[in-house]
């Protein structure tokens, strides 16, 4: 396999790990960095060639002195409160937690880092910091909520470091095993119908939770497939607009003041959409719903530069959001809790109310890491419904204040910054569009479940990336993340030259004379 | 053919995706900025509006496990503190006497809080700190809560003698100094056992018969009971009409001294007085009016000042609005509103009847006295207020200052009225209905009222007043329910009040 990397030129003896000292290799080596000195390996190894990567390195020390820091904070906080009379917290609940935990998941990602390392790949070596930084949060946030909310695997807490300890393994063997994209190139609509027959499962056999059927069970597995959905989604649109972009841009017709594509290249892409959307919103996930159009959209924007595209697209998202308001009661209560959560505080915007009260508890810098409300969690009094899954915002924006917001916020902007340098950068536009696409699903993600949290948009149920709680979301979520790394490295199997081979336009050049 | 030349022409134009990716970027950039502004004005500018709002579970949280701050009166002596816990070791409040119930309330963790315990909950429990800087470094004090003690101008003295002078009737007593609004007394009977309602084991009990007594002990009549005033609402006529300038204090009327006799026929109804035998044929003027309170002279006076006029000054007096105080207050009215005749008047009859204190007008006590304090004090009432200063452990002490809050009249008027509700005390005629009122030795003022009701019931007892005259100490309004007349029950407890205040405010 390392054969395949093209750019690094072949080295003189594979017995020699790059940058030997005095070795050949060293200075013919345009940017492979020397000081790999050090990891001299036994001959049972000999075939790795480690690449040392200090950035991350160095980025890493700093998300483990943040989340040591962090762990300390709240192990004292709520040791103090455990000592006090013996309320809110049962004796010794904090024992299995803290250190322990904290210190498999910095192990687990030391050891991502060290098998990037040896995997010798030039991929993003900020991508990894940034989201361990932000699953680190979220382990010490369901640490410091009540463990009772959820957990297929001991308590919340314990729960949610299995996902994330698999979530980990799963990015990584990504980002170092993936080499060539041609497996989702080239099967993107297998894919999409595998995704489709994914959501029909669910639809038949899912279970209802809270009104939504968003849960497949399948024996002991249960997850939620328009997780892994809005990947595949990614990958169909990029697939598809990467190969008709030139006719999506060339072939445009005017319809008055909007230029319309040619609509038999949009066909496909509106009924992968509208088939997407259609099941969403028969599940009620309106979240997920909004997730999909507004990365559809934005990638319509990319491949073609055309704002009347996204216009137009606005124009039947809003016409459809007036249809939808009119004829679901749960779309129209939805609205009206946003409009005003204080009508019904007790009822109705309970969920919404407590968030904002939960922010401004916080204020400028917060109340500190387990000082928020005892009872902050779901089920208890005062507490936020679903705070594990819903509203981890709104608890961090208690505890961790505006500045811990800030600071949240501006990690997704550094992931999303990568992920679109990395689609910028890309070799060719399948690479480019999928790239963005990746960024964009978390971004969005990110965005419009902050945005119901904080009451700028109708709150929706779709997970914060990386911080909620839940298998399906951390995984599809690392899943993301493993593929940009591994198209971040530009040495990565060259793209195939691009087929002339569109079976659509040919069909459609056959018919035309 | 046609296929290769479409894709040989549309591939030369291709622009790489670059600078799309960057304004996509842009986009989103901005959109976490708006995320960042939306956190900023929840966190920041709504922050403290929301953080001490009483059905924040954090309030409600703080109040079941903080200490809260004492209660004290303004000699020092204490009414409410928390030095008892319950079984679970939570501290829980007490009361020292059932006579201040109705104004500190209660805090209980069943049923909530009530009174100056609610109204204060924040800074009782220590959430609430003075200054900004010290609220926003609250998170490394290891106490998070820094309970604030209130020191009230209430006198356990004075209040305890308010609600012994009451006894068993149902009523309310407000002493009130004009000069500071500053209130000593505020009694409402039948007084109940707050302690009980705060103490976690007998709660239950205690607040279920709370609820079902007749007799209404929860309701703070001094502050939120609503009555029919009768005379004493004549001095707002007065405040109306002399201010306005529609009469002066030598307005006579000639329809007067025979209307004594056959009642004044208003639109077809018939305004009815009783004192015709002292005055004689005598056309009354402001003072003598007032002195034997001549229903006639203030209902034909109420027609001459208008409905308008009447609306406006009830208006500034704090009829029909929230007037700022420490604990909620009922709204007083003049009428039921509606009506065409002005101002919410339905006719002439109405407004008549209102002049002298009969119409739909109802009033809360504590109106009635703000109205004594404006007279006493030259025309303007000073904000009233019951907590004079929040003491926390670190914060240092926020002391609320004695301010103006509005001028009724000028000063000349409110002399004019000083002099006529000294004759209705002190007068030769006065002394006949409100002799026990006066205070000995001291230059005292007032007015009674017998607020007539409906189905021939025991009339409510009224009196407003201050003293001394020349520089009035405290000022007073008293109500009891079915007391008959003003002069008979009201009168006399006054009178006895007021000394006991005036030695109490002597004696320091």
């Amino acid at each position: 396999m390392t054969g395949l990397r093209a750019s690094s030129p072949p080295a003189p003896s594979p017995q020699a790990p790059a940058g030997t000292p005095g070795g050949p290799a060293g200075p013919a080596t345009p940017s492979g960095p020397a000081p790999a000195g050090a990891l001299v390996l036994p001959p049972i190894l000999a075939g790795i060639r480690p690449r040392p990567r200090w950035r991350e390195l160095g980025l890493l020390s700093i998300v483990a002195a943040a989340l040591s820091a962090g762990s300390i904070s709240l192990g004292a906080t709520l040791r103090a409160r455990d000592a006090e009379a013996g309320t809110g917290i049962p004796e010794g609940a904090f024992a299995p937690y803290g250190a322990t935990l904290l210190a498999i998941y910095l192990g687990a990602l030391l050891a991502a880092h060290v098998a990037q390392v040896l995997a010798g790949r030039r991929s993003d070596q900020v991508l990894l910091p940034a989201v361990g930084l932000l699953g680190g949060i979220s382990l010490l946030l369901m640490e410091r909520l009540p463990q009772t909310l959820a957990g297929q695997f001991g308590g919340l807490a314990q729960t949610q470091l299995v996902w994330l300890l698999i979530a980990i393994g799963m990015l990584t063997t990504l980002a170092i095993a993936v080499r060539s994209d041609s497996w989702l190139r080239l099967y993107k609509y297998t894919w999409a119908a595998a995704g489709v027959g994914l959501l029909l499962l669910t639809f038949v056999l899912g279970r209802d939770v809270n009104g939504a059927r968003l849960t497949l069970e399948l024996g002991p597995i249960s997850g939620q497939p328009s997780e892994l959905l809005k990947v595949i989604l990614v990958v169909f649109l990029a697939g598809y607009l990467s190969e008709n972009r030139a006719l999506l841009v060339e072939q445009s017709t005017r319809v008055g003041p909007f230029q319309l594509p040619p609509l038999p290249y949009l066909a496909p892409m509106v009924a992968m959409w509208a088939i997407a959307l259609g099941i969403v919103v028969v599940q009620r996930d309106l979240g997920a719903a909004l997730l999909f159009f507004a990365v559809f959209l934005l990638l319509l924007y990319i491949a073609t530069a055309r704002w009347s595209y996204v216009v137009l697209g606005l124009a039947v998202f809003l016409a459809g959001g007036a249809l939808m308001y009119a004829i679901f009661g749960h779309v129209q209560q939805r609205v009206d809790i946003w409009l005003d959560p204080f009508a019904d505080p007790r009822g109705a915007g309970y969920q919404v109310v407590m968030a904002l009260y939960a922010f401004a508890r916080g204020g400028i810098l917060g109340t500190g890491l387990g000082n928020g409300l005892p009872t902050v969690g779901g089920g208890q009094p005062g507490g936020i419904p679903e705070i594990h899954t819903d509203f981890p915002l709104a608890a961090l924006g208690e505890e961790l204040g505006l500045i811990g917001i800030m600071a949240i916020l501006g990690l997704y902007l550094v992931v999303i910054e990568r992920g679109l340098r990395i689609a910028a950068s890309a070799a060719d536009e399948f690479r480019s569009l999928l790239a963005a696409g990746l960024s964009l699903v978390v971004g969005v993600q990110a965005f419009i479940i902050a945005a119901g949290n904080l009451k700028l948009i109708p709150l929706t149920g779709i997970t914060l990336p990386f911080i909620s709680y839940g298998g399906s979301s951390l995984l599809a979520n690392s899943l993301v993340v493993g593929l940009l790394l591994a198209l971040s490295d530009r040495g990565v199997e060259p793209p195939p030259p691009p087929r002339s081979g569109r079976r659509l336009a040919r069909l459609l050049d056959r018919g035309a004379p | 053919m046609t296929r290769a030349s479409g894709v040989a022409a549309a591939k030369p134009r291709r622009r790489p995706v670059g600078a799309n990716v960057a304004r996509v970027g842009l986009v989103l950039a901005l959109a976490f900025g708006a995320l960042a502004g939306g956190a900023g004005y929840w966190q920041v500018m709504r922050a403290a509006p929301l953080s001490n709002a009483s059905d924040n579970p954090a309030v409600v949280a703080a109040a079941r496990r903080a200490v809260r701050g004492e209660i004290v009166d303004r000699d020092g002596a204490w009414l409410a503190r928390s030095d008892r816990r319950d079984a679970n070791g939570e501290p829980y409040r007490v009361y020292r006497s059932a006579v201040v119930s109705p104004v500190i309330g209660y805090a209980s963790r069943q049923f909530g809080s009530a009174g100056l315990e609610r109204t204060y909950d924040a800074q009782l429990v220590g959430l609430a700190r003075p200054d900004p800087v010290a609220d926003l470094l609250k998170k490394f004090d290891p106490d998070p809560y820094d309970p604030q003690r209130l020191t009230l101008s209430l006198s356990l003295e004075l209040q305890q003698a308010a609600v012994e002078g009451l006894g068993r009737d149902r009523g309310a007593v407000v002493i009130i100094q004009p000069k500071t609004g500053e209130i000593l007394a505020l009694a409402s009977t039948p007084i109940y056992d707050a302690s009980g309602v705060a103490n976690p084991v007998t709660s239950e009990a205690v607040f279920a018969e709370l609820q079902s007594d007749d007799s209404l002990p929860l309701l703070p009549r001094a502050t939120q009971g609503r009555y029919i005033p009768g005379s004493v609402f004549k001095i707002v006529t007065a405040m109306a009409a002399l201010g306005s300038g529609a009469v002066t204090t030598d307005t006579t009327y000639a329809e007067q001294p025979k209307a004594e006799r056959d009642g004044l026929l208003v639109q077809g109804f018939r305004v009815r007085d009783g004192h015709h035998l002292f005055t004689g044929n005598k056309a009354l003027d402001f003072q003598e009016a007032t002195e034997v309170s001549c229903n006639i002279w203030f209902a034909l006076t109420g027609l001459e000042a208008g409905p308008e006029a009447l609306a406006e000054t009830a208006a500034r007096l704090g009829f029909g609005e929230t007037i700022p105080f420490d604990l909620p207050l009922g709204r007083s009215q003049i009428t039921n509103g509606g009506g065409s005749f002005g101002a919410g008047f339905k006719d002439a009859v109405e407004l008549a009847n209102a002049a002298y204190g009969q119409g739909e007008t109802v009033v809360t006590p504590f109106q009635m006295a703000l109205v004594a304090a404006a007279v006493a004090n030259d025309g303007v009432i000073m904000e009233p207020h019951l907590v004079t200063s929040l003491t926390g452990k670190e914060g240092g002490t926020r002391r609320v200052e004695p301010q103006p809050w509005r001028q009724i009249v000028t000063p000349l008027v409110a002399r004019e009225i000083q002099a006529a509700m000294q004759r209705a005390v002190e007068g030769e005629l006065g002394r006949l209905f409100t002799r026990g009122a006066d205070v000995p030795g001291v230059e005292t003022a007032g007015k009674s009222g017998t607020a007539e009701l409906d189905g021939g019931a025991n009339p409510h007892s009224w009196f407003i007043g201050f003293a001394p005259v020349d520089d009035p100490q405290v000022a007073i309004a008293i109500l009891v329910e079915g007391g008959g007349r003003g002069g008979e029950r009201a009168a006399p407890l006054a009178g006895s009040l007021m000394k006991t205040a005036l030695d109490y405010l002597d004696g320091g």
